[in-house]
């Protein structure tokens, strides 16, 4: 008779593995910081009003919300507060106080709390806030004239919108390594590719987000990116390029792994970052914003549900 | 760490965050400068980014003040910004308020003051065609 070996589950109570929401967030604020240092580092002062701002609105938008409602207060779980970091790292660092206040609110609220809180959002929540106030007042994230005041070492035009107005030809002036290293106008948390790289590194390791959707998403815009300049090179720039400027390591590792709003099954996270890749490109290259990330992104989010029914994990299944 | 140490950090961290937030904003209120670094021209053909700093300084071009700031001649310490004489408006041939400060009405009456859009063609591209640098054509300055 073969020996089987069988798994025993015992009854309740249980021992607690230790991993928590709160942890997961703290992680995930731990790793935003290398790209956030770099934000501080270039913008001064202004920019850790903004990061601040951001943090603190973010959790009294979800305070007030409990107390209204009087469900459970959940602050200290740290998820208000990743929303008010993420929102805040793509932020300019001359972003007026209303803008964040409404942003937040919009991320916090609207993004999140309305669909039943953590778990329930259908959209990345910092995502939506951003993407709102980017349609409501988009002269605040016009990078040329929100740093105008900023003296740096090196070229302060805004990367993708010399790409977009001025062609490839005009962005030579704009090395790779420089841009690695945060030497570009930008968002306070988006300019630090290698920063954000770390970051996002240590949440794979962590376990937090998943590399099917990072490395995808990466793939989606270096294949893309590729053919646009393979066939027409003088009008379109290359994948590296598009890889380490505007939002777009941030979406990569910090927007589109999201829990709640991303694919839980490996080939729809595959499909779902390819897709935020392509779209990402495909609006940079042939749309009218400079940076698509936003949108790819929110797009994605929105057929989420129906790319997960693609190959769905077999249930039981051990 | 339990709940209720979680809710108490939170509450410190909105708390001090935003008094962080408020003094930052209050000790970096919107200043004007002198000399600006760069200057957005907003226009309806796209806006232009003008690197002042770069135009002006040794380093970078050279410029001469009075090359662009004509007025008033041989006075470096009372430079006047462009569009406070130069105005967007074309069809207005009235000369701009910030003519009096200086001059009586009669002196500069019948003066013709040319507008900001026909003075920064003109200057701007006179003198990338003569240094043999800089761009000529609208698509290379204009941003859409």
């Amino acid at each position: 008779m073969i020996k089987q070996k069988k798994l025993i589950v015992s009854h309740a109570p249980f021992i607690h593995n230790g991993s928590k929401i709160s942890i997961k967030n703290y992680n995930i604020m731990l790793a935003a910081l290398p790209a956030l240092l770099a934000g501080f580092y270039y913008y001064g002062i202004r920019a850790v009003g903004v990061v601040g701002l951001s943090i603190s609105f973010s959790i009294f938008w979800e305070l007030a919300f409990s107390v209204i409602t009087k469900s459970e207060k959940r602050i200290g779980d740290g998820s208000s507060a990743v929303i008010g970091i993420i929102f805040a790292m793509m932020l300019p660092a001359t972003a007026p106080w209303w803008l964040i206040l409404v942003g937040t609110f919009v991320a916090v609220i609207i993004g999140r709390e309305i669909f039943g809180g953590i778990g329930g959002n259908p959209f990345n929540p910092s995502i939506l806030g951003i993407a709102i106030i980017m349609l409501s007042w988009k002269e605040y994230f016009d990078f040329n004239q929100a740093l105008i005041n900023f003296d740096m070492d090196f070229n302060m035009f805004y990367p993708l919108a010399a790409l977009k107005s001025f062609g490839a030809s005009s962005i030579s002036s704009f090395s790779i390594f420089d841009l690695m290293l945060g030497k570009q106008a930008g968002a306070i948390g988006a300019v630090f590719g290698i920063g954000i790289i770390i970051g996002g590194l240590y949440l794979i390791a962590k376990g937090i987000i998943r590399w099917e959707i990072c490395f995808s998403f990466i793939a989606g815009i270096l294949l893309t990116a590729m053919t646009f300049a393979m066939f027409a090179p003088a009008s379109y720039t290359g994948p590296f390029f598009h890889l380490f400027t505007g939002y777009t390591l941030l979406g990569v590792f910090f927007l589109a792994p999201e829990d709640s709003s991303s694919p839980v099954n490996r080939m729809p996270m595959i499909i779902y970052g390819l897709g935020c890749g392509i779209l990402t490109i495909l609006i940079r290259n042939i749309g009218v914003y400079a940076d698509g990330i936003i949108y790819a992104i929110l797009i994605m989010n929105l057929i989420n549900p129906l790319i997960d029914k693609i190959k769905p994990k077999a249930f039981g299944k051990v | 760490m339990n709940h209720k140490k979680e809710l108490r950090i939170a509450y410190w961290l909105m708390i001090i965050l935003f008094v962080v937030g408020v003094i930052t904003y209050a000790a970096c209120s919107k200043k004007s400068y002198e000399n600006p670094l760069r200057i957005m021209y907003k226009t309806s053909a796209g806006n232009v980014l003008f690197d002042h700093k770069t135009h002006a300084s040794e380093i970078g071009y050279g410029v001469v003040c009075s090359d662009c700031h004509h007025h008033p001649e041989d006075d470096d310490s009372g430079l006047t910004a462009c569009n406070s004489c130069h105005t967007k408006d074309d069809k207005n041939t009235n000369l701009p308020e910030s003519c009096l400060d200086c001059h009586d009405a009669g002196d500069i009456e019948g003066t013709e003051m040319k507008n900001s859009i026909d003075v920064f063609h003109d200057q701007c591209i006179a003198c990338h065609k003569e240094s043999g640098r800089g761009p000529v054509d609208c698509s290379q300055c204009h941003v859409m």
